[in-house]
């Protein structure tokens, strides 16, 4: 193919769709970043939070209230304080532990199993969808391709998401607080941080975000117990390429692959599930502490 | 007297810190050098530049190796290893989970090269377990021999760690404060196992240490090195007082 | 090594005095193995298919631990080499049957495509297992857990989506195993009892290599960078090269059981290679108990029939992953030693309660009993108060 061809082929639409994916990834991702970067702990679970994120704010909208703002939060909310219970009662003991790093993710991938089963037993096996509010229920055309404005929004939203997630981190008490604890865990503990309280909080605060990023994206997909499984995989694809425990490396990771589920497809049909895994493979061999730095970047 | 262990000009440098300052040092196969120094002079770096766990920003360490000196600046941990230097740690490093028959077992298939032999059976092996009986022996650890490490005591550990260093045949033999963290008693033990063992193996002896008298009683010869570089070598009467010597470790110690 | 000049008739009767002398020695376990093995061939034809199952999973399991357990590497990506002894055998199955037929004979054809298929699948495994290990044990920990996470994942999304026209994408590719004709009677490959045979000799062999393995000077070393990979290389262990190597040999032996799985289920699908399947392995050797040889072979046994157990009863309908999700996590929080070390400590106890009967009689052995569950409920007690978990003194 003629290299000038390329970029012509690539609509504005597409863009949109890789942006649109993008943020939907990157509110997946951004939580188990933030995790990772201050305890340390590759939480497996974190799809699965993802999920219970978008069936409890299914939940709240058919037999609590028919808000979808409202389910949102509420979502948010009751699956960050899940996360904060699994971090209290599993979490905790190990981190005592010498090399504790594999039995985290062994007990997290228990809770895997868990939810699973535990959504099948509450919700059924079948697939839901919620419906997109009224407010953003409509279409619009960009460079030529229809988009429903939800998607738009959801950009609008993960971009949100990481201004303010950036400005806690580095403008309030607290942001300082996981700033230095994540650095050196000891030398907060001596200056008189919480630690433990603070660990709880921090995984209080990343499930929230999977939670939010689950109830944020139902009305875009259809919602079943598998969806926890699926997406816990592309998690871990965008953090392992912007590097794990970084915030903007989530961002732009989640970009990333967004963009080449949405472009590779057009080029060659057998890419667009295997490129992303041959990206991880390549950063984790190069540069296996990510393509950028730290928590507070 | 020959020399076995060369290093020159050995410098290491992480960013703007030096580490390790331009040390030209000669070890021959006779003597007990102990290197000290205040903490921070640079002797872990200088071990571990030695040892292969560093690489140097510049100069070059030799080794003699089947009678020739041989350079070992860039060689690998398992390489120095194999070409006949070998270390204790100053914070045990031991195989925890295992007795102690396994744990000289490992250094024993290792020194043999027998690692990738899938078929024989370590603990049926009689030759095998006859050179780790003598080993034990030597090192005092036959009546827990089949003892996992993990339960051992604090001293009982230190033995199993320079038993595990001795079992590889070292020609070169570093201990890195053989005596941290043991009791006078232990201390004691120690002292007289590193001086049976000078005089029974045919291995030069580089020691740190950061007890005085167990420096004095086991030493033939001292360095001292104060911010990674060489401030005084020689024989303990003469180095020890040296006022620049007293100096550096005066005035680290009111700090 | 006195026994080595023995003949083999001695050796083979020193191993059954040890079998059936006092104790409970690793002879006994094995004719006892054997015996079982023996015992469920005549069992009803649907215990005998769950059985063969149940073999191949902890052949797989057992394999993964070489590395795990032994070694201190968790893969979460070894279901690419369970994948490539199953795509293995049925490309060669669909592909060059008739090409051998015209070599062997038709009445021996089935029987060595499936030979030369299973060792298609092993050498497939191989070329994959040599650059992916290579590679991959630079990394340790969870960088190795992800990484070849992403190998597997890679091969996985190979299979599926099929780019050389090969594996015929997500519904993959059927395996038919033939009739083989010798002397007038046709055995069917396929047949539960015949397949049977053919995996309980399989996986007999394989295990006991691997124990071998295990045991030899190879497997100490292993040990000992699991223990302690920095004070290996300092007494001339070449740290990497030993982990590829144990690699591409627990690469090796899962693939067995991937050629064993297609044979067994018919078919080889993308779904063999998915990253959950890696998973089996994981949950079965950690349920079952890491630090043990025995550990997976038991947690594939709990595995494989506490599912079928569970899916026995309607109610349940199939809730079994919520049953591992919990073993696993009190397992990793509070019971290291898995299955196999309560089973041991099991029958420790017994051995004590027997002892105590022996001296004193009925009451003593009551006892005992008494005071050693006592004992054991205040040390729980105290532990949970504490908030401290005990990872058991393992072997590991």
């Amino acid at each position: 193919m003629n290299p000038v061809n390329i970029f012509p082929l690539i609509g504005v639409g597409d863009v949109v769709i890789g942006l649109s994916l993008g943020s939907r990834l990157f509110l997946i991702a951004v939580g188990l970043s933030l995790i990772f970067g201050v305890l340390g702990v590759l939480n497996f679970a974190h799809g699965a939070l993802y999920m219970l994120g978008a069936y409890f704010a299914l939940s709240v909208v058919t037999n609590v209230v028919d808000n979808f703002w409202l389910a949102i939060v509420v979502g948010a909310i009751a699956v960050g304080i899940v996360g904060a219970a699994i971090e209290v009662v599993t979490i905790r003991p190990l981190y005592e532990r010498a090399e504790s790093d594999l039995d985290q993710l062994i007990v997290t991938f228990g809770f895997v199993l868990i939810t699973h089963e535990a959504v099948r037993f509450i919700w059924g096996s079948q697939p839901y969808s919620t419906p997109m509010p009224d407010a953003l229920n409509f279409t619009m055309s960009i460079g030529g391709s229809q988009f429903t404005a939800y998607r738009l929004f959801v950009v609008i939203a993960a971009a949100l998401v990481m201004v303010g997630l950036w400005l806690f981190i580095k403008r309030t008490y607290f942001g300082s607080l996981v700033r230095g604890t994540s650095s050196d865990r000891e030398m907060a503990s001596m200056l008189g941080v919480d630690v433990p309280r603070l660990y709880t909080a921090v995984f209080f605060a990343g499930s929230f975000l999977a939670g939010l990023g689950g109830a944020l994206a139902a009305p875009m997909q259809s919602i079943g117990p598998n969806l926890g499984e699926a997406v816990i995989i592309d998690a871990f694809i965008i953090v392992v390429i912007g590097g794990l425990g970084s915030l903007s490396g989530a961002f732009v990771g989640a970009m990333f692959v967004g963009m080449m589920q949405s472009i590779v497809p057009q080029f060659f049909d057998a890419g667009s599930i295997a490129v992303p895994f041959l990206a991880m493979v390549i950063v984790l061999l190069l540069k296996p502490e990510g393509l950028f730095g730290g928590i507070g970047e | 007297m020959t020399t076995v262990l060369r290093t020159e000009e050995l410098r290491k440098q992480f960013g703007d810190l030096v580490a390790t300052d331009d040390v030209s040092l000669e070890f021959d196969d006779q003597h007990v050098t102990s290197i000290i120094g205040p903490n921070g002079a640079g002797k872990t770096t200088f071990y571990n530049l030695l040892t292969g766990v560093l690489q140097p920003t510049s100069g070059e360490i030799w080794l003699r190796k089947d009678g020739d000196m041989t350079e070992i600046t860039d060689a690998e941990p398992h390489e120095v290893a194999r070409s006949g230097l070998s270390r204790s740690y100053q914070i045990t490093n031991i195989f925890e989970g295992l007795t102690v028959r396994e744990n000289l077992q490992v250094a024993r298939i290792a020194h043999e090269g027998r690692t990738f032999d899938m078929r024989s059976r370590p603990d049926a092996d009689e030759e095998l377990n006859e050179e780790i009986d003598d080993l034990m022996e030597l090192t005092n650890l036959t009546e827990i021999a089949e003892t996992k490490c993990d339960t051992l005591s604090h001293g009982e550990k230190r033995n199993v760690e320079i038993a595990l260093a001795l079992a590889i045949e070292p020609s070169v033999f570093l201990l890195d404060e053989p005596t941290a963290g043991m009791n006078p008693t232990e201390t004691e033990e120690i002292v007289s196992l590193i001086r049976e063992l000078n005089r029974d193996i045919d291995a030069t002896f580089i020691v740190t240490e950061h007890d005085m008298g167990v420096v004095t009683d086991i030493s033939d010869r001292i360095v001292v090195l104060a911010e990674g570089a060489v401030l005084a070598d020689g024989e303990p009467e003469a180095v020890l007082s040296d006022e620049r010597v007293t100096e550096a470790y005066l005035g680290s110690e009111t700090v | 090594m006195s026994t080595q000049n023995d003949g083999l008739v001695d050796r083979i009767g020193n191993v059954g005095r040890q079998a059936i002398g006092n104790g409970w020695t690793t002879e006994r376990f094995a004719l006892l193995g054997l015996l079982a093995l023996v015992v469920v061939s005549v069992g009803p034809q649907f215990q005998v298919y769950l059985f063969t199952e149940f073999l191949i999973i902890a052949l797989f399991a057992v394999a993964f631990n070489l590395l795990y357990g032994y070694t201190g590497l968790l893969s979460f990506g070894h279901a690419m080499f369970f994948g490539a002894g199953a795509y293995g055998l049925a490309i060669v199955l669909r592909d060059y049957q008739s090409a051998i037929a015209e070599i062997v004979g038709t009445g021996l054809a089935p029987l060595a495509t499936f030979v030369v298929g299973g060792i298609a699948g092993v050498a497939l495994a191989l070329l994959i297992a040599i650059p992916v290990g290579y590679l991959s044990v630079r990394l340790e920990e969870i960088y190795f857990a992800l990484i070849t996470l992403a190998f597997g994942m890679l091969f996985y999304s190979l299979l599926l989506q099929d780019p050389y026209g090969l594996t015929n994408g997500s519904d993959g590719i059927f395996v038919a195993l033939g009739g083989v004709e010798l002397g007038g009677t046709e055995f069917r490959l396929a047949g539960r009892r015949i397949y049977y045979y053919i995996t309980a000799t399989v996986v007999t062999i394989s295990i006991y290599g691997i124990w071998r393995i295990v045991n030899s000077p190879f497997g100490t070393i292993c040990k000992a960078l699991r223990e302690s990979p920095d004070r290996a290389a300092a007494l001339g262990i070449n740290v990497s090269v030993h982990r590829w190597m144990t690699f591409i040999v627990s690469a090796l032996f899962v693939s067995i059981a991937g050629v064993l799985i297609a044979g067994f289920s018919s078919v080889a699908t993308p779904n063999e290679a998915h990253w959950s399947m890696s998973a089996t392995p994981v949950v079965a050797t950690v349920i079952g108990g890491a630090s043990y040889f025995g550990g997976p072979i038991v947690g594939a046994f709990l595995y494989h029939y506490v599912r079928w157990g569970i899916s026995r009863f309607p109610a349940l309908e199939a809730y079994w992953e919520l049953f591992f999700g919990i073993m696993l996590i009190v397992v990793v929080l509070y019971f290291k030693q898995g299955a196999a070390g309560g089973l041991a400590m099991v029958g420790a106890w017994l051995r004590n309660v027997q002892a105590a009967y022996d001296r004193g009689g009925a009451n003593a052995a009551t006892a005992f009993v008494r005071e050693s569950i006592g004992e054991k409920l205040g040390s729980m007690m105290s532990r949970s108060t504490t908030g401290r978990s005990d990872d058991g003194g393992t072997d590991r």
